[in-house]
């Protein structure tokens, strides 16, 4: 997957746990969480998603360097670089 | 047979941990002892019609926009889309302590504030500080039990005041006597006066129906009729349950949303000792023809009423404590469609001893029964107004009912006084959720069994 790619796979995750998340005015470099108004419950979903579609085990301890959406790019890209 | 995961218990915790559970490992099996889901809020039928068993109003009432609201929260991690929910909103409630006070409360938090202000103007900073400090306090962090009754004594001023913020948070929901943790009370405070009370369109079997549907299509599978007698486990590791059929289920990971004692009980573990005493109720309903429904209050959807200086929440030594208790008029949320009868719900205190001593005489159970019934009729009416002469059929519920349907021990609708807020049971991979857990109602038991999976079960998938 190119870095566009995981981008959108997790924009799409995102959009599929809340269907109203506002991502125009998103900055790929501040947490997630703040900006969407997603808490530690929601955050699951997005770790479990990756690991239904994309059979990824993300230890508990890697959490927090996918908190915002260009530390996710960074974090998964050498991960889904052959899906 | 061998599944990744089983949960014990179709009550609400255990249907939404089995939903958060199959969003990500199909193969769940759920488990329930009755042939009906849905535990202490399940229904049943008589004179032609539904009751229901348990559901008076939901609380923690939130508009769909509101993210963070518990509410919507749940439905997110349900993947239950809340646009498909038909929700109706409370009109008003009330805390009446009788020849004192009354205050009103809605789904709009400013009606209890200018209640206070009216009423008691001497508290209104002191309810002021009670908000800023709810608003900042994290009830989810792990703390040794708090008294709430003396942290609101302390700001509010007034031990009448004390009383009725309290009694309606300890109705709905403290499992212990005359207090509550501050913790409970942050969270009951919030889903009882700051969001408030609605009920789902229809009844609690199709909002059940929902929940059992949703499961299903995520590729769950539920069992009814089906007891967990025997849990086995070895050095701390559960390997899968034993039915009354002598069926095996072997799993991976085990929830379990009985009870602390029930669960210790098929595990063949000693019970742990208990501190307190187990809270009983006794519930009774009233149903009128909806024709009758101009005698009764147009705008009153609960009613919790007391009549004793000072309040008190404890296990009366007798039936049933008349003192106080909960008057609930189901037919008074909004936009409800017109059914052919309405009721008059009333619930007290009472003592489970009592009445299991008393259920060895059938006869002479049925005729207390009865008795505590009309008793209540003539209580509650001094609220209501007078509606007997148009009751066309009446039942009551008491402990020893709840504990036969929903092996809750002593029919202690609230649980064990202490409860197991991580749901660590002490086993590798078998966990505690629902009514032991410590988050009550039916929102709140809903966030336990979600909760709970996320926190100790999707981690390890």
């Amino acid at each position: 997957m190119t870095s566009e790619e995981i981008k959108d796979l997790i924009l799409e995750i995102i959009e599929d746990i809340d269907d109203e998340a506002d991502f125009d005015s998103l900055n790929p470099d501040e947490p997630l969480r703040d900006q969407l108004d997603l808490d530690s419950m929601d955050f699951l979903d997005i770790v479990m998603e990756l690991r239904k579609r994309h059979q990824l085990q993300i230890p508990e301890e890697d959490y927090p360097q996918l908190a915002s959406l260009n530390s996710c790019v960074r974090y998964l890209e050498p991960l889904l670089k052959d899906a | 047979m061998k599944v990744p995961s089983v949960v014990i218990g179709g009550g609400l915790s255990g249907l939404a941990a089995a939903i958060r559970l199959a969003r990500f490992c199909p193969d769940v099996i759920l488990l329930e002892q009755h042939t009906r889901l849905g535990g202490l809020n399940s229904y049943y039928y008589r004179n032609k019609t539904l009751l229901e068993t348990g559901l008076h109003a939901i609380t923690n009432y939130a508009e769909p926009g509101n993210k963070k609201a518990p509410l919507n929260r749940l439905l997110r991690q349900l993947k239950i889309n809340r646009k498909s929910l038909v929700f109706h909103q409370q009109k008003t409630s009330e805390v009446r302590f009788n020849n004192q006070e009354s205050l009103l409360f809605s789904n709009d938090f400013s009606l209890l504030n200018k209640e206070i202000a009216l009423k008691f103007p001497g508290s209104t900073s002191g309810f002021h500080r009670l908000c800023s400090f709810l608003d900042d306090f994290n009830p989810f962090l792990p703390a040794p039990f708090r008294s709430a009754k003396q942290y609101l004594s302390e700001t509010l001023d007034d031990p009448l005041l004390v009383d009725m913020l309290l009694c309606p948070l300890m109705y709905y929901g403290s499992s212990i006597e005359n207090d509550m943790d501050l913790a409970q009370f942050a969270i009951m405070f919030q889903a009882i006066y700051k969001e408030g009370f609605f009920r789902p369109g229809g009844n609690i079997k199709d909002f059940l129906t929902i929940l059992s549907d949703h499961f299903k299509s995520l590729g769950g599978t539920i069992r009814l009729g089906v007891k967990v007698t025997r849990i086995h486990h070895t050095q701390g590791s559960i390997s899968g349950v034993l039915l009354d059929t002598g069926e095996v289920i072997e799993c991976d990971h085990l929830l379990s949303t009985i009870g602390l004692q029930e669960t210790r009980k098929i595990l063949h573990l000693e019970e742990s000792e208990e501190q307190h005493q187990r809270l009983g109720f006794v519930e009774s309903i009233y149903q009128v023809p909806a024709d009758a429904i101009s005698t009764l209050p147009s705008d009153r959807t609960v009613i919790f009423y007391n009549e004793n200086e000072p309040f008190s929440y404890q296990q009366p030594d007798d039936y049933a404590d008349y003192n106080s208790g909960v008057i609930c008029l189901p037919y008074n949320f909004k936009n409800l469609n017109t059914s052919a009868t309405v009721e008059v719900r009333s619930t007290h205190l009472a003592s489970y001893t009592k009445w299991k001593e008393t259920r060895k005489n059938r006869e002479q159970y049925a005729e207390v029964k009865n008795a505590v019934r009309r008793n209540s009729l003539a209580t509650i009416e001094k609220y209501v107004g007078k509606f007997r002469t148009n009751i066309v059929y009446e039942d009551t519920f008491t402990p020893v009912t709840i504990e036969r349907y929903t092996a809750k021990k002593h029919g202690a609708i609230y649980g064990s006084a202490m409860k197991i807020k991580d749901g660590d049971i002490g086993f590798k991979n078998l966990f505690l959720a629902g009514t032991d857990q410590g988050f009550l109602g039916i929102v709140g038991s809903m966030l336990s069994g979600v909760s709970i999976v996320n926190q100790h079960i999707l981690p390890k998938f």
